[in-house]
């Protein structure tokens, strides 16, 4: 055999044996699609029988990574919400938060996109949420050491926010001064790490995780001021894909009305008042 | 109240009048006063809603502009006044206003911190927005609206948002002023996108999924100027970085054929480790361990700082072999010619190493080029993090379409430029055939085996498989032993 047929017949394997993988992957697809039409689970989903889940796993304490398995507040609600629906929850590894929602809206890789999601009308555009389930406020944090006194002093400074957030828009929206420099990270822990470094003089980002951070991890810095915002966290789900929408929202009311949700909210946070979820 | 109090302080005070006319006199004068001061002087009235800010969200990526004729948010906070209510709210637009598809009103009402549920009805026009809550809004409350995918007029202008509001006693009240929001008229970018929004075969290009989401004919066009300002960083990062790669290189090629085993030792370390762990974690290490140490660098100069201990190590076996490649011959030569080891270096081995290096170096200068990217993670503001922010805010990919155009904008020619040299370089060494048979190879996969030549050239490390053949791709960065196996010299005499 020539080097050159070699070569070719190389190829011609490869495309080969792509094209049967390909089958495969559709055979599958099939199989399971017969699964939901048996009744396994009552709503349609990308594995059936699974609700999986896209998140950052780093916005302590609404999820977070412990060990290799998530936790928080949003994990908790999520497996509360997976047990009224009949679906098991498993989670993508860790995505960048900026991706999330683009992913939700194409349907093919994850059914919900949980990371404290504020819902936004230029959101909505792109994906459905839910009900909401928590309250939040924007804040900014500087080192203890630092003399700002309020969100409005940063402005011309170099400041710091997570790609893609209701942070990182507040900042391009209120810090006007030309001197102003938006440094954007893909994580919240990432973000602490630059303010603690020096590379930033102030982090935004939502209140409850900034207190978080500052009472635990980074005990050298400190909330210099919340920003009342009164946003919402809502779970995201894809445009196609309304019956998921409505089942997670019924199942927010039932375990709202049993008592479920109450429960985890006020393991949390003991201090604040659980929402209605439309109850 | 006060002058009640004093009316009535001067009556009683009356009766004495025999006694104390002259304090009697005083009291009228300060009466008087205050009667004045009460009616000329303004009082500072408890303000029914006070208007905090008016901002609206910068609508072009990469800019912190507003742009009118561009669907934007507007945000407007005020607050209730000490013992005031509201019970509805009408805000009106700037003439010229125009709502974009799915416009909206997002009222928020907040206690402190503390969101209240309220219950209200909102309607937005381009004219104007009005909430109308269910039950009045009480004293202190911060009522914050959230007016989404509205068009301010397309002049350059300062924009102030006006209104009414109706208080808990059903008065129609005019509302301050509020803080004026400034817009700027369409930039030329604007003005293609706007033509190019006008095109009926940018609306069909843009029927296709792929099409739109990929090679968003506006968004190539906003993107190609904000790309160009990272384009130039990225490209001053490596401008940078390499030449001071260079003699860092240099010097541990050097150490890694010392006399002493000590020194070899040390500078194999440094150059399998750097080798042996990704750039990615290099990065990471120094931005986010070394200001723990206290060493506080601008990001920038420490991007180039890391690109340059990372590209030096890689430089370094480059050179090594290089210089191992030059026949034992010439040293005894230089020796016999009473050169000492310094001298035989710098004049005789070193002149003819460059020549044979160059292709690889390039590569190198490829990969490094490309590498800035991962700055992007940490913040460095380069060409990844532009094109990063833009799909974003966009959620479309045509942004890092054009990033990979620039890209290629200094490493197709480049790779051009390495294939040529490669051609001179054969024909100078003499070994014509080598290239004969590389050339079969070649029209299948393309014309970018640098290193692969260099290789056949320098000796056989045997870790390249054929068909990796794209040196312009950071998988050839390969294993941390790829070009430090001994070279054999076998095709160069």
């Amino acid at each position: 055999m020539s080097q050159r047929s070699k070569v070719l017949s190389l190829i011609t394997a490869l495309i080969l044996a792509m094209s049967l993988v390909l089958v495969g992957c559709n055979g599958n697809n099939g199989g399971n699609g017969n699964n939901s039409d048996n009744g396994d689970a009552p709503v349609k989903t990308i594995t059936a029988g699974v609700l999986t889940v896209g998140s950052d796993c780093d916005y302590p304490p609404f999820i977070e990574l412990d060990g290799d398995q998530p936790a928080g507040y949003e994990f908790e609600l999520l497996n509360a919400i997976g047990d009224e629906i009949g679906l098991t929850v498993e989670y993508l590894a860790p995505q960048n938060f900026d991706t999330i929602l683009a992913s939700v809206a194409s349907g093919t890789k994850m059914d919900v996109g949980v990371s404290s999601f504020t819902i936004n009308d230029e959101r909505k555009q792109l994906v459905n949420f839910t009900t909401p389930y928590f309250d939040s406020n924007q804040a900014v944090v500087a080192m203890k050491t630092a003399p700002y006194t309020k969100a409005m002093d940063f402005n011309g400074l170099t400041v710091g926010a997570q790609s893609g957030t209701t942070g990182a828009d507040w900042v391009r929206e209120n810090l006007t001064n030309a001197g102003t420099v938006l440094k954007e990270y893909n994580q919240a822990s990432e973000l602490m790490a630059a303010l603690n470094a020096g590379d930033i003089q102030g982090a935004f980002f939502d209140e409850p995780v900034a207190a978080e951070y500052v009472a635990k991890l980074y005990t050298d810095s400190q909330i210099v001021e919340s920003i009342p915002t009164g946003e919402q966290y809502g779970i995201s789900v894809s445009k196609d894909n309304p019956e998921l929408l409505d089942a997670i929202n019924k199942a927010m009311v039932t375990i709202k009305k049993n008592g479920t949700f109450d429960k985890i909210f006020l393991k949390y946070f003991p201090e604040l008042t659980p929402p209605s979820l439309g109850a | 109240m006060l002058l009640t109090g004093l009316k009535l302080l001067l009556q009683r005070l009356k009766k004495y009048s025999t006694v104390l006319p002259a304090l009697r006199t005083f009291l009228a004068m300060v009466a008087v006063l205050s009667l004045v001061v009460t009616f000329v002087v303004p009082q500072p009235q408890a303000q029914g809603l006070t208007v905090e800010k008016t901002t609206a969200k910068p609508n072009q990526s990469g800019s912190s502009q507003i742009i009118g004729g561009i669907p934007t948010r507007i945000t407007w906070e005020a607050t209730v006044g000490n013992d005031e209510e509201v019970k509805e709210i009408t805000l009106v637009f700037p003439e010229g206003t125009a709502l974009g598809e799915g416009a909206a009103n997002r009222v928020t009402v907040l206690e402190g911190s503390t969101r209240l549920e309220v219950p209200q009805t909102n309607t937005i026009t381009s004219e104007q927005t009005n909430i109308v809550f269910d039950n009045p809004v009480g004293s202190g409350l911060l009522i914050r609206v959230e007016m989404s995918y509205v068009a301010l007029p397309e002049e350059t202008g300062e924009y102030t948002i006006t209104g009414t509001y109706i208080d808990g006693t059903g008065t129609d009240i005019t509302l301050d002023e509020s803080p004026a929001i400034s817009v700027i008229s369409f930039t030329t970018v604007q003005k293609i996108q706007h033509w190019l929004d006008q095109q009926p075969w940018v609306e069909s290009w843009n029927s296709v999924l792929f099409l739109k989401i990929f090679l968003n004919p506006q968004l190539i066009v906003s993107s190609v100027p904000t790309l160009f300002k990272g384009w130039l960083r990225s490209l001053g990062l490596v401008l940078f970085g390499f030449p001071l790669a260079i003699p860092i290189g240099l010097a541990v090629s050097f150490l890694r054929m010392a006399k002493f085993r000590v020194v070899r030792f040390f500078a194999a370390i440094y150059v399998n480790v750097i080798r042996g762990t990704p750039l990615f974690l290099q990065i990471y290490i120094a931005f986010f361990g070394l200001p723990f140490l206290g060493v506080k660098l601008d990001s920038y100069v420490l991007g180039v700082l890391v690109l340059a201990m990372n590209s030096s190590a890689y430089l370094a076996e480059i050179f090594r072999a290089g210089i191992q490649s030059i026949h034992k011959g010439q040293f005894e030569a230089s020796a016999s010619l009473g050169m000492n080891p310094m001298q035989t270096m710098f004049s005789v081995i070193l002149p003819q190493t460059v020549r044979r290096v160059i292709p690889t170096a390039t590569s190198e200068f490829i990969l490094l080029y490309k590498d800035t990217s991962l700055l992007a993670a940490v913040g460095v503001m380069e060409q990844m993090m532009f094109a990063k922010s833009m799909v974003a805010s966009t959620g479309n990919m045509t942004p890092y379409i054009v990033s990979a155009c620039y890209y290629l904008l200094v490493t197709l020619p480049l790779t051009k430029i390495i294939a040529e040299f490669e051609k001179k370089l054969a024909a100078a060494e003499g070994h014509g055939e080598v290239l004969t048979s590389k050339k079969k190879k070649r029209r299948f996969f393309g014309d970018m085996g640098a290193r692969e030549t260099l290789e056949a050239a320098i000796g056989d490390s045997g870790s390249l498989v054929p068909g990796e053949n794209s040196t312009a791709n950071s998988t050839a960065r390969g294993p941390a032993n790829s070009t430090a196996s001994g070279p054999k010299n076998k095709d160069l005499r």
